[in-house]
C-alpha cells in the first residue's frame, strides 16, 4: 500500500491534483465573468487534448482538429436552427459528435487504408481544412441554406440555441462546469489509457508502425479509430464554443485556428495531457492578456515559442519540467531511484 | 526620496480612483492589428479626439468619459470576448465600434443578451434591426442608390458586377442588381470571388468580353486589392468602375501607384478631401492629434459622429440608462460635423446624412461630382414593414429575404 | 480560342513557379517548409524595395531571388540542419518561422507597401486585350524547367542529389557529402521562392499575408505533383494548370480554387506518390521487362 502510493507520487500528479482543484474552485473564487471567460478555454483544451490523442499518444500530425472544431460547431448550429427549442438541445449535441466521428473515419480511411503518413497527413489535413473554410465563406448567398438554416458566409450563424439538460440552460457557470466535468473525464480516460494495452499499442504505432504490424496489430484500422475518436472529440469542443458564443463563423474553422491547438499540444508537451491542459490555461490567458493591452506582439511571441520549443526542448515544455522534478526533487525526497524511461 | 514618489502615486492614484468611479465608461471595440487595422488605426483615433473634446468640453452629465478600448486582433472570436469582458468586468455604459459585418454580427446577440446599447459606426450592407444596434455609417440606400443612377446615367445602362464572396458582397451586389433594374439599366454579368483570390486573370476577360458600360467592384481585403493593378495591366479600354468602399474607406489611390483607381467613383458622406468648413476643421483638429496617420476616412467620421450623436442623446435623456438614452435616440437627435448633418432615424436606427458622388481621375485626384442631400434609411421600415420604435426582432434583413 | 490558351498558360505558370522551391526542398529532403509562403512573400519584398530606389526591375528581381536564397541559408544553419532527421518537428518548426516573418513584417513595414505598376503593357487578340508581363512570367516558367532538368541531369550537383533522394545512406557510404546537399537544396530552393515572389511582385498588392495565396496553391501542386521535383512539377503544373483555367473560365473562380483541392485530395488516395510515383513505376516496368 505504502509502495503503491510511493510509486503514485510524482510531479505529474501533484500538479494535476492541485490543476484540478483550482478548476473546480475556479467559479466559487472568481466572477461571473470570468468564470465564463473560462469555459471558452476549456473548450480550447478539449481541442488541444484531441491533438494530443492523434499527435502525441499515436503519432498522426493533423491540422483537420479544427475542421472537426468547426463541422460539430455548425453541425450543432444547423440542428438548432432547424428545430426550434431547447428541449433536443442534448440530442443535438450527440448528433454533432457523431458527425465529427464519421467526417474523420472517412478523412482517415482515405489516408491510413492509402498507406500514407508522417508528413503527407499533414498536408492532407491542411487541405482539407482550407477546403472547408474555403467552402463556408462563400457560402453567404441565398442558395446555401440546410433546412431552415442559411450557412451565412464570413458572418457564420448566430443566436444559437443555448445547450439545455432539462430546464438547467447552460450558461454561466453551468457551461463552466459542464465543460469542466466532460474535461475531467476526458483527462482522466487518458490518464487510464496510459497505462492500458491499448495505450502501449499506440506508441508502438506511433514509435514503429511496420514492426506493430509485423506484430499482428491492424495499424490502419487502429489509426482510424484513435483518429475517429479524436475527431468526436474536437466536435464536443465545437459545440461547447458555439453554445458559448451562441455564434459559429468560418474563421473558427480555419488556418489561424488549426494552429492554436499544434503550439498548445507541441509547447506544452505532445505526450503528456497534464502538461497540455496546464500550458494551455498559461498560453490563452497570456495571449487574451496581450489583447486586452493591444500589443501585436503576440503572434511574434506564439511563433518564437513554437521555434523555440522545437529545437531545444522538444518534449515540451511542462514536460520537461516534469521530468526534471520528478529527477532532482520527488525522487530524492521519496529515497526513489527511479530508471529513467520507463514506457513513455 | 524614493518613498516620497511613492507616496505621490498613492495619493495621484486614490485620486484617479475617485474620478475613475464617477465617469461614464466608453467600451470601444476595434481592430488595431490584423487584416483590418488599417481602419481599425484611423477610427480609434477618431473616437480618442471625440472623448477629448467631450472632457475638454466639461465632459457629459457633468462627468468625465473614461474609454476603454482593448485591440480585436481582427479575430470574431476577440471580438466575442472583449464585448463580454467590457460589459461584465468593465461595466461600461455603450459599446462602439466593430470593422466587418462578420465581427458586428458576432457581437451583437452578446448585446442583445445583455441589453447593451451598441454603435456600429461603420458603412456596411444594411438590413440590421435590432433594439440595441444603433448603424451610423452608409447604407445601400445611401451608397448604392445615389451611385447606380448616375453612373447609368453618365455612362449608360450595361452593369457588370465584380464581388468578394461574402455577405458584403453578396448583399450589396443584390442591391446593386435592385438599384440597376430600377434606374432603366441590366446586369450583362456578375461574378462573386473568394477572399483568398488573388489572381484575376480569368475575371479581367469575362469582364472584358461582356463589354460594360459600368463595372461595379465590390472586392475586399488585401488580397484582393490586387485586381486593380492586374485590371490595368489587362484591360486598354478605360471602363469607369463604381464601388461603395475604395478610397473613402481604405485610401488605394494613396496606398497604390496611378492609374489604379483611374476613374472610379465612390459614395461616402466624407472623405479626407471634402472640400466644407466642418470637414476641414474636423481634419485639422484630427491632424493636429495624430500626424502621422496616412488617412481620415470616411469610418473615422462616422466614429466621432456616432460618439458625439450618444452624447447628444445621453445630454437629452439625462441619464445613460440605456432605455433611456434608446427613447432619447429613437426621437431623432442630430449632430452637425464633418459630414454635414446627421440624423438618427427612429423606426429604423439607421442615420439620415448627406451623401456626395467622389471621383477619383487617372493621377488619382479627387474630385466631388454630385451631392445626395439628406438621404434617409427608411427601407427596413417601407418595405419590410418594420418600425423598431413599436417592435424590434433583432434580425439582419437582406433584399431577398 | 486563345483565351483558353492564356488562361491555361497564366495557372501553369503560377503553379510552376510557385511550387519549384517547396517540391525541390520536399523532393530532396522530405521536409515540407510551411514558410514557404513567407520566403516568396520576402521575395517580392526585397525587389520592390529595390526597385522603388531605382534598381532596375531584371536585376530588382535576381537580387531579389539571391537574397532570399542567403536567407534561407541562414535558416537552414540556425534552424532546418537540426532537424533533417525529424521531418514532422521541421513542420512545426517552419511553421514558427513563417509566423515570426509574417507578424514581423507588418510591424517593421506596415500593412501593405505602395506596388509598383505592372511592367510592359497589353497586346490585343480579337478584341480582348491581354497583359505581355503575364506571357513573360509563362516563358520564365518554361525557361525554368528546362534550368531544372539541365541541373539534375547534366551536373555533377544533379547526380549527387538524385543519389541523396533515392538512398541517402548508400550516397554517403559512397562519398557524398549528404548534410552539404542538404543545405545547398534548402538555399536553392529558397532562392526560387524569393524568385516567385520578386517576378509576381508587380501585379499584386506587397502585403505580409500575400505569401498564403501562393502557399495554399503550391502545396496542392506538390501533393499531385509528388516527391520527384522535375517530373512532379511539370506534370502536377500542366494537369492543374488545364483543370483550373477550364474551370475559370466555365464556372468562376471559386470553382477553380475549390477544383484544385478536390483534386488534390483525390490524387493522394489514388496515387500516394503523386504522378512521380506514377511515372517512375512505369519506366521501373520498362526496365524489367
Amino acid at each position: 500500500m505504502m509502495n503503491k502510493l510511493k510509486k503514485w507520487i510524482t510531479t505529474e500528479n501533484i500538479v494535476a491534483v492541485a490543476l484540478f482543484g483550482y478548476l473546480f474552485t475556479y467559479p466559487m473564487m472568481n466572477s461571473a465573468y470570468r468564470t465564463m471567460n473560462m469555459a471558452n478555454f476549456l473548450a480550447s483544451i478539449i481541442l488541444a487534448l484531441s491533438l494530443a490523442l492523434v499527435w502525441g499518444y499515436t503519432g498522426i500530425f493533423s491540422y483537420a482538429q479544427a475542421a472537426f472544431y468547426g463541422i460539430g460547431g455548425y453541425t450543432y448550429a444547423i440542428l438548432c436552427k432547424n428545430f426550434a427549442g431547447p428541449t433536443l438541445t442534448p440530442a443535438f449535441l450527440l448528433a454533432a459528435m457523431a458527425v465529427g466521428f464519421l467526417a474523420a473515419m472517412i478523412l482517415s480511411f482515405f489516408m491510413f487504408y492509402g498507406g500514407i503518413n508522417d508528413v503527407f497527413v499533414a498536408l492532407i489535413t491542411m487541405c482539407v481544412t482550407l477546403v472547408l473554410e474555403t467552402f463556408l465563406q462563400q457560402t453567404a448567398g441565398p442558395q446555401w441554406k440546410i433546412g431552415k438554416a442559411a450557412l451565412g458566409g464570413f458572418n457564420g450563424i448566430n443566436s444559437i440555441t443555448k445547450l439545455t439538460f432539462g430546464s438547467t440552460v447552460m450558461r454561466d457557470k453551468n457551461l463552466y462546469i459542464f465543460a469542466l466535468v466532460l474535461l475531467t473525464i476526458i483527462y482522466l480516460g487518458f490518464r487510464y489509457m496510459e497505462r492500458s494495452k491499448l495505450g502501449y499499442t499506440l506508441i508502438s504505432i506511433r514509435e514503429n508502425r511496420e514492426r506493430s504490424e509485423l506484430f499482428g496489430y491492424n495499424v490502419a484500422f487502429i489509426q482510424m479509430m484513435i483518429f475517429s475518436v479524436a475527431g468526436a472529440m474536437a466536435a464536443l469542443a465545437g459545440v461547447i464554443y458555439t453554445t458559448w458564443g451562441g455564434y459559429i463563423v468560418p474563421t473558427a474553422v480555419g488556418m489561424t485556428q488549426a494552429t492554436i491547438p499544434v503550439v498548445l499540444v507541441a509547447a506544452g508537451g505532445k505526450k503528456n495531457s497534464t502538461a497540455v491542459i496546464l500550458f494551455s490555461l498559461f498560453y490563452l490567458t497570456l495571449s487574451q492578456r496581450l489583447a486586452a493591452s493591444g500589443t501585436q506582439y503576440s503572434l511574434i511571441i506564439l511563433g518564437a515559442i513554437l521555434l523555440l520549443v522545437v529545437l531545444f526542448v522538444p518534449k515540451g515544455i511542462i514536460h520537461s519540467l516534469f521530468e526534471i522534478l520528478d529527477e532532482k526533487v520527488v525522487n530524492p525526497l521519496l529515497n526513489r531511484s527511479e530508471k529513467k524511461g520507463g514506457c513513455k | 526620496m524614493k518613498k516620497l514618489l511613492v507616496l505621490v502615486l498613492v495619493v495621484l492614484m486614490m485620486f484617479g480612483a475617485v474620478a475613475a468611479a464617477d465617469t461614464i465608461k466608453i467600451g470601444m471595440l476595434e481592430d488595431l492589428s490584423g487584416d483590418f487595422s488599417l481602419c481599425g488605426t484611423y477610427k480609434s483615433h477618431a473616437m480618442e479626439l471625440a472623448i477629448k473634446e467631450i472632457n475638454e468640453a466639461g465632459g457629459l452629465l457633468g462627468k468625465q468619459l473614461e474609454l476603454i478600448a482593448p485591440d480585436c486582433q481582427s479575430d470574431n472570436q476577440r471580438y466575442q470576448e472583449m464585448a463580454r469582458k467590457l460589459i461584465l468586468e468593465d461595466e461600461v455604459d455603450v459599446i462602439m465600434g466593430g470593422f466587418s459585418s462578420a465581427s458586428r454580427e458576432a457581437i451583437r446577440p452578446i448585446m442583445d443578451e445583455y441589453g447593451m446599447l451598441y454603435f456600429y459606426n461603420n458603412q456596411y450592407e444594411g438590413g440590421v434591426a435590432d433594439h440595441y444596434t444603433f448603424c451610423t455609417g452608409a447604407v445601400p440606400e445611401h451608397q448604392v442608390m445615389p451611385l447606380m443612377e448616375y453612373m447609368i446615367k453618365e455612362y449608360g445602362p450595361k452593369v457588370y458586377t465584380i464581388a468578394a464572396d461574402y455577405n458584403f458582397g453578396q448583399l450589396t451586389a443584390q442591391w446593386v442588381k435592385k438599384a440597376t433594374q430600377e434606374f432603366g439599366g441590366e446586369i450583362v454579368g456578375e461574378e462573386f470571388l473568394p477572399l483568398s483570390v488573388s489572381q484575376f486573370s480569368s475575371s479581367i476577360e469575362k469582364i472584358q468580353q461582356a463589354d460594360p458600360d459600368v463595372l461595379v467592384v465590390l472586392l475586399t481585403g488585401v488580397t484582393q486589392s490586387s485586381f486593380y493593378g492586374q485590371w490595368f495591366a489587362a484591360n486598354s479600354k478605360n471602363i469607369p468602375i463604381a464601388t461603395t468602399i475604395n478610397i473613402a474607406q481604405g485610401y488605394e489611390h494613396l496606398r497604390f501607384d496611378p492609374p489604379a483607381c483611374a476613374n472610379m467613383y465612390v459614395t461616402a458622406q466624407f472623405v479626407e478631401e471634402l472640400d466644407t468648413p466642418a470637414a476641414k476643421d474636423f481634419v485639422a483638429r484630427y491632424r493636429a492629434l495624430y500626424p502621422n496617420d496616412p488617412y481620415v476616412g470616411m469610418e473615422a467620421a462616422a466614429q466621432y459622429t456616432g460618439m458625439m450623436l450618444y452624447a447628444e442623446a445621453v445630454r437629452k435623456a439625462g441619464t445613460t440608462e440605456v432605455e433611456a438614452v434608446i427613447d432619447a435616440l429613437e426621437s431623432g437627435v442630430s449632430y452637425d460635423g464633418p459630414a454635414g448633418l446627421v440624423t438618427i432615424y427612429g423606426p429604423t436606427h439607421h442615420a439620415i446624412m448627406d451623401i456626395w458622388i467622389v471621383y477619383s481621375d487617372a493621377n488619382h485626384q479627387i474630385s466631388f461630382k454630385t451631392k445626395y442631400e439628406q438621404i434617409v434609411p427608411d427601407w427596413i421600415e417601407k418595405e419590410k414593414g418594420c418600425d423598431l420604435t413599436v417592435e424590434a426582432p433583432n434580425i439582419q434583413f437582406t433584399p431577398d429575404n | 480560342m486563345f483565351s483558353y490558351l492564356y488562361q491555361f498558360l497564366d495557372s501553369f505558370s503560377f503553379l510552376v513557379l510557385a511550387v519549384s522551391g517547396l517540391s525541390i526542398i520536399f523532393g530532396m529532403m522530405g521536409i515540407i517548409n510551411l514558410a514557404h509562403g513567407e520566403f516568396i512573400m520576402l521575395g517580392a519584398y526585397a525587389m520592390t524595395i529595390m526597385a522603388k530606389a531605382s534598381v532596375p526591375l531584371p536585376l530588382a528581381i535576381i537580387l531579389a531571388a539571391l537574397l532570399v536564397g542567403l536567407f534561407g541559408f541562414v535558416v537552414d544553419k540556425l534552424v532546418v540542419c537540426r532537424l533533417y532527421d525529424r521531418p514532422v518537428d521541421s513542420v512545426v518548426a517552419t511553421w514558427g518561422i513563417s509566423l515570426l516573418l509574417r507578424q514581423g513584417i507588418l510591424i517593421l513595414l506596415g500593412p501593405s507597401l505602395p506596388g509598383l505598376t505592372t511592367p510592359m503593357g497589353t497586346f490585343m487578340v480579337g478584341g480582348t486585350s491581354y497583359s505581355i508581363y503575364r506571357m513573360v512570367l509563362a516563358l520564365i516558367a518554361v525557361v525554368l524547367l528546362v534550368l531544372m532538368y539541365w541541373l539534375f541531369m547534366h551536373t555533377r550537383f544533379g547526380l549527387h542529389s538524385r543519389a541523396t533522394m533515392q538512398n541517402s545512406a548508400t550516397a554517403q557510404a559512397m562519398g557524398v557529402n549528404t548534410a552539404q546537399m542538404y543545405s545547398l537544396t534548402f538555399t536553392i530552393g529558397s532562392a526560387l521562392a524569393g524568385l516567385c515572389g520578386a517576378l509576381y511582385g508587380p501585379t499584386m498588392t506587397i502585403t505580409p499575408t500575400m505569401g498564403q495565396a501562393f502557399q495554399n496553391d503550391s502545396f496542392v501542386t506538390v501533393i499531385v505533383g509528388g516527391a520527384n521535383p522535375l517530373i512532379g512539377t511539370a506534370l502536377s503544373g500542366t494537369v492543374l494548370g488545364v483543370i483550373q483555367s477550364v474551370l475559370n473560365i466555365t464556372m468562376g473562380t471559386f470553382f477553380g480554387k475549390m477544383g484544385l483541392l478536390i483534386v488534390a485530395i483525390i490524387v493522394i488516395r489514388v496515387l500516394p506518390k503523386g504522378f512521380s510515383g506514377l511515372v517512375e513505376s512505369y519506366m521501373m516496368k520498362r526496365k524489367n521487362r
